[in-house]
């Protein structure tokens, strides 16, 4: 399967997901898992990153139209997508990734490697995501514990839907 | 120049990063701005239908509990035929839209008139949502159905929220489950008459805050909070919850802030009803002017 047939077939799967598996599932108010950034995270390494922000700013767009949330989740996307090149330096080792796998995985990056990047992403696109969600009603303490326990889930989310899919190697 | 053109080309991504940003912060500041564009939201065509073919699926999980509510609604109905029209007392009053009431004697005359002044829409509800801290309603029901914007819903049990924005067929309404300082409800207590208003805290999405009831009102668990009728966005005596708790909280203020256990159960609402205020606009005209007039 190409690369790029894999991006679309991911894209609208998680936007499917997103939509109306996990907004459906009500844990707590504090836990609102977010499982479709993961799209971001897995675009190639060698994607330039005009391009990579682009499809950040898609992403978010298609999701704000299904949670009357214009520009929330687009912004988060965008800071995200900026950021995964820094992150992805910083991380990799001093040769590089392994060439063969094309895309950010667990088997391409090393689970622990994955980890930490997904973690640092997450970790960011929920602080921008809910910053600008209860803006102005400012509750500093409630918007911590929403980003914290929030980032637990969506980690936990994205690390079964990896080992769903790419645990063949 | 060439300089100036190096110094773009260098930084690019960050531009272009910018650039995003500020589009994105744009959107979501005009979509705080009132008036606002229903392209970009659940009431727009593909999100629309979407919404509609999932909840065909889902709605059959709730048929059981629908059906109760609405008969349940049937008989409150049954009791209370009447009550959404106002009345006028004097013959002049007469329009289109009336129903007369007549003296019970041989003579037969008209004793009164009664004007129309609510009309119900009854519309399906396509999606919802209870966890955000703002939250929206997607109902099938759109412009070419008679709803527009600022017009009350309610469900069979109690308040619901106020449309806010309409495309042709769908319409989204603001939920009252909205933790913001623009959605308050004006209530008064069922029994004493006291006014107060309903906000929600952003916590439960069973429970609200019933604000400014002075503390000469008496007030005991399980007391009816209704709507006052005085925001010409719903009628009288619509339930918005039962007290909860009571919070004395800081004894110099002047007032109580009470726990409501919502009336309308937000995490299974199929049917809602959106309200048309047939004389809002001449309420709306005769305040404003005199409102101009003290000025």
């Amino acid at each position: 399967m190409s690369i790029l047939l894999r991006n679309i077939i991911r894209f609208v799967l998680l936007l499917l997901i997103q939509v109306f598996v996990l907004n459906e599932i009500l844990l707590h108010q504090l836990v609102s898992p977010y499982l479709y950034m993961l799209f971001i995270l897995a675009l190639p390494f060698n994607l330039p990153r005009p391009v990579l922000m682009l499809m950040g700013l898609l992403m978010g767009l298609s999701l704000d139209m299904f949670m009357n949330t214009p520009g929330m989740h687009a912004a988060a996307c965008v800071f995200i997508a900026y950021l995964r090149p820094f992150i992805i330096n910083i991380l990799s080792p001093q040769g590089g990734f392994e060439t063969t796998q094309k895309t950010p995985s667990m088997t391409s990056m090393g689970v622990s490697q994955f980890l930490i990047y997904a973690a640092i992403l997450v970790l960011l696109h929920h602080t921008i995501f809910f910053s600008l969600e209860v803006f102005g009603t400012g509750n500093l303490l409630y918007l911590i514990m929403k980003i914290v326990f929030s980032s637990l889930a969506s980690l936990f989310l994205i690390v079964l839907y990896e080992l769903l899919f790419f645990s063949r190697k | 120049m060439r300089n100036l053109i190096i110094f773009f080309r260098r930084y690019f991504n960050f531009f272009l990063f910018l650039l995003l940003e500020v589009i994105c912060m744009v959107l979501v500041f005009q979509h705080n701005n009132f008036q606002r564009t229903a392209y970009l939201s659940s009431a727009n065509a593909i999100s629309g239908k979407l919404y509609d073919k999932y909840n065909n699926v889902q709605y059959y999980f709730h048929l059981k509990s629908t059906n109760d509510s609405l008969v349940n609604e049937n008989m409150r109905l049954h009791n209370a035929l009447l009550t959404s029209y106002d009345s006028v007392l004097t013959a002049k009053g007469i329009k289109i839209d009336t129903v007369r009431q007549y003296s019970d004697d041989t003579l037969h005359r008209v004793i009164g008139t009664q004007i129309r002044r609510y009309e119900y829409f009854s519309a399906k509800v396509i999606n919802n949502s209870i966890n955000k801290s703002v939250n929206y309603i997607t109902i099938h029901r759109g412009s070419l159905q008679g709803i527009r914007p600022n017009m009350g819903v309610i469900s069979s049990s109690g308040v619901v929220g106020v449309v806010r924005s309409v495309s042709d067929n769908y319409a989204v309404i603001l939920s009252m489950l909205s933790k913001s300082n623009s959605v308050s409800i004006s209530a008064r207590l069922g029994q004493g008459k006291e006014m107060g208003s309903v906000h929600w805290d952003g916590e439960d999405a069973g429970y609200a805050l019933l604000k400014d009831v002075p503390k000469s009102a008496k007030i005991h668990k399980g007391d009816t909070v209704v709507t006052s009728g005085f925001s010409a966005l719903f009628p009288e005596n619509i339930p918005i919850g039962y007290v909860e708790n009571i919070a004395v909280g800081d004894k110099a203020s002047t007032s109580y802030t009470i726990r409501l256990k919502l009336a309308t159960n937000f995490f299974n609402l199929q049917y809602v009803y959106v309200i048309e205020n047939l004389l809002k606009d001449e309420q709306q005209r005769l305040e404003d002017s005199t409102y101009k007039l003290i000025k």
